[in-house]
């Protein structure tokens, strides 16, 4: 730092200058650090301003940076009032002190900064530590982009990896592959007398799966083909005989098809109706599919047929 | 003189209309129900109609050595009722004889 103080004077005069022509560099985005560099050797006629433009293109490496830093922050000061634009490049130009590999990755993450930093100045200068901890995780992302300092296209495989890598950095859940599991609890199914059955923790299932009670009541009725009701200690009673296996059958079967995306098996879904139909939208992969509707179809007299004869007449 | 064309066709007007479709969904729904005790029923719903349903439960009854009959639905058609939990054999028979793919039957129940 101490050495940088010496340069602080003429480099300010070259930032100034810099003020006017860098933007146009700077948002022309990834290739102009690059493309810059023939033109430079050639154009010796053009103004020392641009000449020295070129170079804090180029020369990005630890030299100019280090320049750069105590500077910056000076000019930062003086620029405050207008000059929003000018100040985020600056700081984006300043940022990646500490990695002189990929230029262009530094742009383009100029780009993002300029966003972000046009914002609240003063910002700028609390949140500096902290930009400068991402941006050493960015920058090391950016190493996998091996056509970062080229000209060349990418290709196809570089992409998809890139793209990979990417996923997973979000995403470390997913490393392994592993599969989001889904724990429950098993279901409590008790005998009632002789002709019905109690599913005691029936709300408890309901709410572990995100669904509504009276949705997965609709479905375990249908499906058993019998009647029911909640009772007054929030139990499910159901009419007819079941086995905790039997209902726990069914409880599966319902998970497979209104909870668990259909594509990507994730429980993260959200049920919602829409018309006459269900749709089950995931929260993972997005993807958004109509599940069947319940009915109970038809159903069988059973019973006392004089029962209901004398109901009916 | 309209022009047809022109005319405003909603069309989802049949799918809010009815929800008949259980017969069109071209799905044969097996279902179990449980009667009195241990006694229970098969229903199979969803069997085109251009079938004799009268023929098809008297080879069933033969075939599962159990009760049945055929009972006339408004909504549904013709529904095939058999005694006993006949999920198993009837979705092996129907495979068997060709009356429906495997893909088409859903089986419903504990
Ligand atoms: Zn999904």
């Amino acid at each position: 730092m101490d050495a940088e103080d010496g340069f602080d004077p003429t480099l300010l005069k070259k930032k100034k200058k810099k003020k006017t022509t860098f933007d146009l560099d700077a948002a022309l985005g990834l290739d102009d650090g690059k493309k810059e560099e023939p033109k430079d050797d050639e154009a010796d006629d053009t103004a020392t301003a641009e000449v020295e433009d070129n170079l804090d293109l180029e020369s990005f490496g630890k030299k100019k940076k280090k320049k750069k830093k105590p500077f910056n922050l000076d000019e930062l000061e003086n620029a405050l009032p207008g000059e929003g634009d000018d100040i985020a490049n600056i700081v984006a130009t300043e940022e990646p002190e500490e990695e002189e590999i990929n230029l262009d990755m530094d742009f383009s993450m100029a780009k993002k900064k300029k966003k972000s930093k046009k914002k609240d100045l003063d910002e700028l200068f609390a949140d500096k530590l902290e930009d400068e901890r991402n941006e050493d995780k960015e920058n090391f992302e950016g190493n996998t982009t091996t056509w970062a300092g080229s000209d060349r296209d990418y290709t196809y495989d570089e992409l998809l990896k890139r793209v990979f890598e990417i996923i997973l950095d979000k995403n470390p859940d997913m490393a392994a592959g592993r599969k989001p599991k889904f724990v429950m609890r098993p279901p409590q199914v008790l005998r009632v007398g002789t002709k019905k059955t109690s599913f005691a923790n029936f709300m408890d299932i309901a709410k572990t799966l995100h669904r509504l009670p009276k949705h997965l009541l609709d479905f375990l009725l249908a499906e058993l083909g019998t009647s029911g009701s909640m009772d007054g200690n929030q139990q499910l009673i159901i009419k007819g005989r079941f086995q905790p296996k039997q209902i726990e059958n069914v409880l599966r079967r319902y998970i497979k098809e209104y909870v668990t995306c259909h594509t990507c098996r994730s429980p993260e879904t959200i049920l919602q109706k829409d018309t006459r139909l269900f749709f089950l939208q995931c929260e993972s992969c997005g993807s958004r599919c109509s599940v069947a509707s319940i009915k109970s179809g038809f159903q069988a007299v059973t019973g006392k047929r004089a029962a209901i004869r004398a109901k009916t007449t | 003189m309209s022009i047809q064309n022109l005319n405003t066709r909603d069309p989802f007007a049949d799918a809010i209309k009815g929800n008949d479709d259980d017969i069109q969904d071209g799905l044969v729904h097996i279902r179990i129900q449980q009667r009195n005790g241990r006694k229970t029923l098969t229903t199979v719903q969803g069997l085109s109609a251009e079938y004799d349903l009268k023929k098809i439960v008297r080879s069933c009854k033969k075939e599962f050595a159990c009760n049945g009959t055929v009972i006339e639905h408004p909504e549904y058609g013709e529904v095939l009722q058999l005694q006993g939990d006949q999920r198993e054999n009837i979705c092996q028979w129907l495979t068997k004889v060709g009356l429906a793919k495997p893909d088409q039957l859903k089986v419903h129940g504990f």
